[in-house]
C-alpha cells in the first residue's frame, strides 16, 4: 500500500468516525463528549487559518483571534439585529472577517518575519481594546447572547441548533466544507504559488509570482477560515464576547497548529483535538493544566517541530519502506514549514 | 486640573523609566539573539512576585531588590540553556517557545503563589508636595533608581570588555567568532541580563502595582510598543520611546479614557512599524 493509499484510508476512517460520533458516544457514556468533538471541529478551523499562513505561506500570525472575533460578532449581531438565520449569520460572519482581513492584510503582508507577527498582534490588540470599550454594541467582556436560529425551516420540518445532533452535524458539515475548500486551494496553482513564496520569496518573485498579492490572498483566506470558526463558535455557544479577541486565543491557535504540524492539511485538526481533549481530561482534576500545555508547546518545538503530522509522515515512510513496495513514491510534501529565516527582505517590507 | 495633568505626566515618567528598563531587556535579547520573547512580561511578573515573597521572608525590601536581579540572571541563564538554545535554529518558532514558557510561568506562579492579587507596602513611606499635590516618595525613588540602572547598563555596555563583546556579537557574530569572542556564552549572558532587567523592573514596580500572576500580560504590549517605536534593537531608542509613550499616555489619560490612549499608542506603533521599521530614532547612533 502506498503512502497515498494509507492516507486516503485514514481520511475515510476519520470521516466515518466523525459522522458516527453522535450515534456512538451516547451509548458509551455521556453525550457531553459530542459537544467536545464539535468544539474541537470549530477551533480546528482557527488553527487551520494559522496553518494556512504559517505552513503554506511562511507567515506566523499571532493575531488570528481578531478574525475569529469579527466572525463571532458578525454572526451574533446579524442574528440579533437583522434576524438572520444560521446560514445568513454564518455568511455575514465570514464576509465580515474577510473584510477585516482585507483591510488589515493590505498593510500587514508588506511585512514579513518577526515584523509580521508583531503587526498582526498589534492589529488584534487595537480591535480588542476597541471592542472591549464599545460595550453597547459588543457587550465588552461580558459579551452578548442570543437564541439559536433554525438551521433549516421547510414547511413543518424545522431543524434547530437546540437539538444536539442537528447542531453537531451542521458544524461537521460546515467544517468539512471548509477543509474541502482549503485542500482545493492548496492543490490549485494558487496553492503552488503559496508554497513557492514560503520556500523562497525572492526566487518566487523572479519567476513572476506577485509575492505581495499571493500573501495577501492567503491572508484574506485565512481570515475567512478564522471567521467561519468564530461564527460557528458564536452559534455553538449562542454568545459572542470580546474576550475571545485577545492575543492569548491567537497564541493557543498557533500552538494547536504547530503541535498538529504546520504545513499539513489536517495536522492542526489533530493538534486541536489532542490539546482540547487533554484540557478536558486534565482540568477535571488539576486546575493548572495550562502549565502542562505550555510545557508541551516548548517540548514540541524542541523535539518535533513538524508536529503530529511530521510523526505521521515518518511513520508512513517507515511502514511503506518495510512493506513490499519499497519504490513507493514519497509523495508527502516536505512539510517542514519554511521557517528558516529568509535570506533577504527581513527588515523592511519596502 | 493642571496639577492633575502634571501628576499624570509625572506618573507617566515614573512608569516610563521602569518600563524602559524592562523594554531594554527585551531589546537586547532581540538585538542579539533575534528572538521575540513573549515571556518577557512574565519575567516582570516573576520579579514582582519574588520581590514580595523575599520581602516577607527576609523582612527587608532592600535585600529583596538586591537579590532579585541575581535570581533573574540565574533564571535567564538556565532558560537560555534549556529552552532557547535548542530552538534558536527554528527561527520564528521561538515566538511559540516563549509563548509556551509564558504559559508555564503564569500557571506556575498561580499554582505556587496563588491567584489573588496582592499589594505590597511601599518601603519608603510618606509623600512630598509636588506641583501642589502630595506625591509618594517611593515613586520618585523608583524613577531615580530605574534611571540609575539604565545609566549603569549603558556604562557597562560601552566601558567594559563584556559589554564590548556583547556589542560586537550584536554587530557581526561571524567576525566576532573569528576574533575569538565566545559567541554562545555571550548570547547566554545577554539573555540572562535581559531577564535580570525584567525581574529588576518587577522588583522596583512591585510596591506601586498589584502583585499577581497576570500583570505580565498588561506590561508586555507596552514593552513591545517601546521596542518597536524605538526601533527593534536600537537600545537608546527603546528607552526614549518608553519614556515618551508613558508620558504621552499619562497626558492623554487626563483628557480621555485609558483605553483610547492605549489604542492611540498602538496605532502610533503600527505606523512606526510600517513607515519606519527601524524606529523613529533610526538616524541616531546604534
Amino acid at each position: 500500500m502506498t503512502t497515498v493509499g494509507i492516507s486516503r484510508a485514514a481520511l475515510v476512517l476519520l470521516l466515518t468516525a466523525l459522522i458516527a460520533v453522535p450515534m456512538v458516544l451516547p451509548k458509551l457514556g455521556s453525550s457531553f463528549w459530542i459537544d467536545i468533538v464539535a468544539e474541537i471541529l470549530i477551533w480546528s478551523l482557527l488553527a487551520a487559518s494559522v496553518n494556512l499562513l504559517l505552513g503554506y505561506v511562511g507567515l506566523l500570525s499571532f493575531g488570528q483571534a481578531l478574525y475569529f472575533g469579527v466572525g463571532m460578532y458578525g454572526a451574533a449581531l446579524s442574528v440579533i439585529h437583522w434576524g438572520a438565520g444560521f446560514w445568513g449569520g454564518l455568511a455575514i460572519g465570514i464576509i465580515a472577517a474577510m473584510a477585516m482581513a482585507a483591510i488589515a492584510g493590505s498593510v500587514a503582508v508588506r511585512l514579513t518575519w518577526h515584523y509580521f507577527a508583531i503587526i498582526t498582534v498589534v492589529f488584534s490588540l487595537i480591535l480588542y481594546f476597541a471592542a472591549m470599550s464599545s460595550k453597547p454594541l459588543t457587550g465588552g467582556d461580558d459579551g452578548i447572547s442570543f437564541s439559536a436560529p433554525n438551521v433549516l425551516a421547510f414547511g413543518n420540518t424545522r431543524l434547530s441548533l437546540a437539538d444536539q445532533s442537528v447542531q453537531y452535524y451542521t458544524i461537521l458539515l460546515v467544517v468539512a466544507l471548509c477543509y474541502l475548500l482549503f485542500s482545493l486551494v492548496v492543490r490549485s496553482p494558487l496553492g503552488v504559488r503559496f508554497m513557492a513564496v514560503r520556500e523562497n520569496d525572492r526566487r518566487a518573485a523572479l519567476v513572476g509570482i506577485n509575492v505581495y498579492l499571493t500573501r495577501y490572498t492567503a491572508f484574506v483566506l485565512a481570515g475567512a477560515l478564522a471567521g467561519a470558526s468564530g461564527a460557528l463558535f458564536a452559534f455553538f455557544g449562542r454568545y459572542a464576547s470580546a474576550s475571545y479577541m485577545f492575543y492569548h486565543v491567537s497564541g493557543e491557535a498557533v500552538v494547536w497548529a504547530i503541535v498538529g504540524g504546520a504545513g499539513s492539511l489536517l495536522g492542526p485538526l489533530f493538534g486541536t483535538g489532542l490539546l482540547i481533549v487533554f484540557r478536558e481530561i486534565i482540568s477535571t482534576f488539576w486546575e493548572h493544566y495550562l502549565f502542562a500545555v505550555g510545557a508541551i508547546t516548548v517540548l514540541v518545538v524542541m523535539f518535533a517541530p513538524r508536529g503530529l503530522a511530521g510523526a505521521w509522515n515518518d511513520l508512513l515512510q517507515l511502514v511503506t519502506r518495510s512493506g513490499a513496495s519499497a519504490s513507493a513514491p514519497t509523495s508527502s510534501p516536505a512539510t517542514d514549514p519554511g521557517l528558516a529565516k529568509p535570506a533577504a527582505d527581513t527588515t523592511s517590507g519596502g | 486640573m493642571s496639577a492633575l495633568v502634571l501628576a499624570l505626566a509625572v506618573n507617566g515618567l515614573v512608569w516610563g523609566l521602569i518600563i524602559a528598563l524592562i523594554a531594554l531587556g527585551l531589546s537586547i535579547i532581540f538585538g542579539l539573539l533575534d528572538i521575540i520573547n513573549v515571556a518577557h512580561g512574565d519575567f516582570f511578573m516573576l520579579g514582582t512576585v519574588v520581590a514580595l515573597v523575599l520581602t516577607l521572608a527576609t523582612g527587608s525590601y532592600w535585600l529583596a531588590i538586591a537579590l532579585v536581579p541575581i535570581i533573574g540572571f540565574a533564571v535567564g541563564l538556565l532558560l537560555e540553556r534549556i529552552i532557547i538554545r535548542p530552538t534558536i535554529r527554528q527561527a520564528s518558532l521561538t515566538i511559540v517557545t516563549t509563548f509556551g514558557l509564558s504559559m508555564m510561568l503564569q500557571e506556575g506562579v498561580r499554582a505556587t503563589y496563588g491567584p489573588q492579587p496582592r499589594r505590597m507596602a511601599a518601603p519608603i513611606e510618606g509623600t512630598i508636595p509636588l506641583f501642589g499635590i502630595d506625591y509618594d516618595v517611593y515613586r520618585i525613588f523608583a524613577a531615580g533608581f530605574a534611571a540609575l540602572c539604565l545609566v549603569a547598563f549603558f556604562v557597562f555596555l560601552t566601558r567594559t570588555k563584556l559589554g564590548t563583546w556583547i556589542r560586537a556579537v550584536r554587530h557581526d557574530p561571524e567576525t566576532a567568532t573569528a576574533l575569538g569572542v565566545p559567541v554562545a556564552r555571550i548570547c547566554a549572558i545577554t539573555f540572562g541580563l535581559g531577564t535580570a532587567m525584567a525581574l529588576l523592573g518587577g522588583a522596583i514596580a512591585a510596591p506601586i502595582t498589584t502583585v499577581e500572576f497576570r500583570t505580565g500580560v498588561d506590561i508586555l504590549p507596552f514593552c513591545f510598543m517601546a521596542v518597536i517605536i524605538g526601533g527593534l534593537g536600537n537600545l537608546q531608542g527603546t528607552v526614549a520611546a518608553a519614556v515618551l509613550l508613558a508620558v504621552l499616555e499619562g497626558l492623554v489619560t487626563s483628557v480621555t479614557d485609558p483605553t483610547i490612549a492605549r489604542i492611540a499608542s498602538l496605532g502610533l506603533m503600527s505606523i512606526a512599524l510600517l513607515l519606519r521599521p527601524h524606529g523613529l530614532f533610526s538616524g541616531a547612533t546604534r
